[in-house]
């Protein structure tokens, strides 16, 4: 496949390596920060937005000191705007000036601990969903061939796949609270939009 | 507005479509157009990072028979962390677990186990000494263990050491009074030797004998070259008759090849000589190595043989971890990566470079 040109832009590169490993960490500062567990998805992906944003003209000399302050900066703004519901009851302003060093240092991508995780992960998965991964991701075989194996659609699969790439993300970049809320939010869109 | 669960649903989804069947310039050019927005990019990144982790999952595939899904906690990390004593007797156990999907279970009772084998060794200790007479004069036929290509087989000696047999391998083992002997015949295998000073353990070649006691290394047999690979303690390798040189010490890290030649050692850091032995859980690895040796080590798991005549092919440095079982996607790999162009030829799969289009 010929998608390996466009993922490899340095800018790309920097943000998985730089930027995501912070997550756990990022996360935590949030829910220190924002009372609204609902909403800590969405800054989280505002938080990303402004800082790929912003190093597409800059790199930033320190990516963590430059994603937390992204993270204060944003949440400052919301607390300015919402300034019609008291600021307590939505964020913490004291909370928005955490030293850095209070929260956990970076997880390493690629670690031994993050195999750990990963594993963890991986066995978590629903049933469907872990066999869909394995047999794709472990066993290198091609979707159609994952679906004939286990004797459902293709469509199935991709489904399947798409929700594990999900989990695994929030549990591997995650700070462990995500799994609660991807599970709240999920059966709240579930309710909303069930559309498959 | 799409709020961010939408967008990364929407990401999750086309990461997984763009690997199903039919996927094609049109989608990939639409994909192209949808990452061009910041927030989709960023969830996509994300999700994409995690996708790219997971195949680290092959890592840890060690044994588990293709198209087998492993139970839920069947995982064997002591290979990837810090060896302590009860990883190590417990990996004993999960070779076999693993075949019966019941790690759990014995992972609950091994509090009990323990109390157990503490109450048997007590008991040991007054048998032992009978037992290992009787074990010793009859345990002398030899027992013959062989794998097919592409298989890969543990088995557990009656002294407590454990080999595993690469590819195309075979082993004929003799324990007597005074030795454990172990024939490499053909191919690879690696051992878990219990320890026993007073019964060396011998890993014969031809001429040559690695001599341990109590330790993990490898030995593959290619030809006439020998080589040999230390992860853990030390390894003597001797020579019938005595070369004039004092016999070899090796230790943990060194990877030996002794060939008519003569004998070299190179020491590794140790991560990189246990990566080398990296085929026993399924995967093969490569730094910079030529092409024409990276085939060469596929060719030993695969009936369908990889042929390189072009020299200036063969050298192409190829790195990466590949699993051994999948020739095709290495070969995949190698045709896009390369500008190469592969060809059956009979059971052979032939590398060349790709003739210049247009």
């Amino acid at each position: 496949m010929q998608y390996g040109r466009r993922m490899t832009e340095p800018l790309d590169r920097w943000f998985i390596q730089e930027i995501v490993p912070h997550e756990a960490a990022l996360m935590r500062y949030l829910r220190r920060a924002w009372s609204h567990a609902d909403e800590i998805h969405d800054l989280r992906q505002e938080v990303y937005v402004r800082v790929y944003e912003a190093a597409k003209k800059a790199r930033p000399h320190s990516a963590k000191s430059f994603l937390f302050a992204t993270a204060r900066n944003l949440l400052a703004d919301r607390m300015r705007r919402q300034r019609v519901v008291s600021i307590e009851s939505v964020g913490d302003w004291d909370a928005l000036n955490v030293p850095l060093d209070e929260i956990s240092p970076e997880r390493s991508l690629g670690g031994r601990q993050d195999l750990k995780r990963l594993t963890d992960a991986f066995d978590i998965l629903p049933e469907r969903c872990r066999e869909v991964l394995w047999l794709r991701r472990v066993e290198d075989l091609p979707q159609r061939d994952v679906a004939a194996r286990l004797g459902i659609g293709e469509k199935t699969v991709e489904k399947q796949l798409a929700k594990g790439v999900r989990i695994i993300a929030d549990l591997l970049f995650g700070d462990g609270e995500t799994k609660r809320d991807t599970r709240a939010q999920r059966e709240h869109e579930h309710g909303k939009q069930h559309r498959d | 507005m799409e709020s961010s669960t939408e967008i990364e649903r929407s990401a999750a989804a086309w990461l997984a479509r763009r690997g199903a069947t039919g996927w094609s310039e049109r989608d990939e050019a639409e994909l192209a157009a949808w990452l061009v927005s910041t927030a989709h990019r960023v969830a996509w990144l994300r999700l994409q990072a995690a996708w790219e982790q997971s195949d680290r999952l092959r890592a840890l595939a060690a044994g588990v028979s293709p198209g087998r899904v492993p139970a839920r906690g069947s995982w064997n990390h002591s290979r990837f962390f810090r060896r302590t004593g009860d990883e190590v007797a417990s990996e004993g156990a999960s070779a076999g677990e693993r075949r019966n999907g019941s790690r759990r279970a014995i992972d609950e009772s091994r509090g009990h186990l323990r109390r157990w084998v503490a109450a048997a060794a007590a008991l040991l200790l007054v048998s032992g000494a009978l037992w290992f007479q009787v074990l010793r004069v009859h345990a002398t036929a030899e027992m013959s263990y062989a794998t097919a290509v592409g298989e890969l087989r543990t088995v557990q000696l009656a002294d407590g050491s454990r080999a595993t047999l690469s590819s195309d391998s075979e082993l004929g083992v003799t324990l007597t009074r005074s030795e454990r002997h172990i024939a490499l015949r053909r191919g690879e295998a690696f051992f878990d030797v219990a320890k026993d000073a007073d019964r060396p353990f011998v890993v014969q070649s031809g001429k040559r004998c690695v001599v341990a006691v109590g330790t993990h290394f490898a030995v593959r047999a290619d030809g006439e070259a020998l080589r040999i690979i230390v992860v853990e303690g030390r390894v003597r390798l001797t020579t019938t008759p005595p070369e004039t040189s004092a016999p070899a010490l090796l230790s943990a890290g060194m990877v030996t090849v002794a060939d008519v030649g003569g004998v070299s050692t190179r020491s590794y850091p140790l991560d990189r000589a246990e990566e080398m032995l990296s085929w026993r859980t399924g995967l093969l690895s490569f730094r910079a190595t030529p092409l024409a040796e990276a085939a060469a080590e596929f060719n030993r798991y695969t009936a369908h043989k990889l042929v390189i005549d072009d020299p200036a092919v063969g050298a192409i440095p190829i790195s990466g971890n590949f699993r051994w079982s999948n020739t095709d996607a290495f070969v995949r790999l190698v045709e896009q990566g390369f500008a190469l162009h592969a060809d059956r030829r009979g059971d052979d799969i032939v590398l060349r470079a790709a003739r210049p289009q247009r």
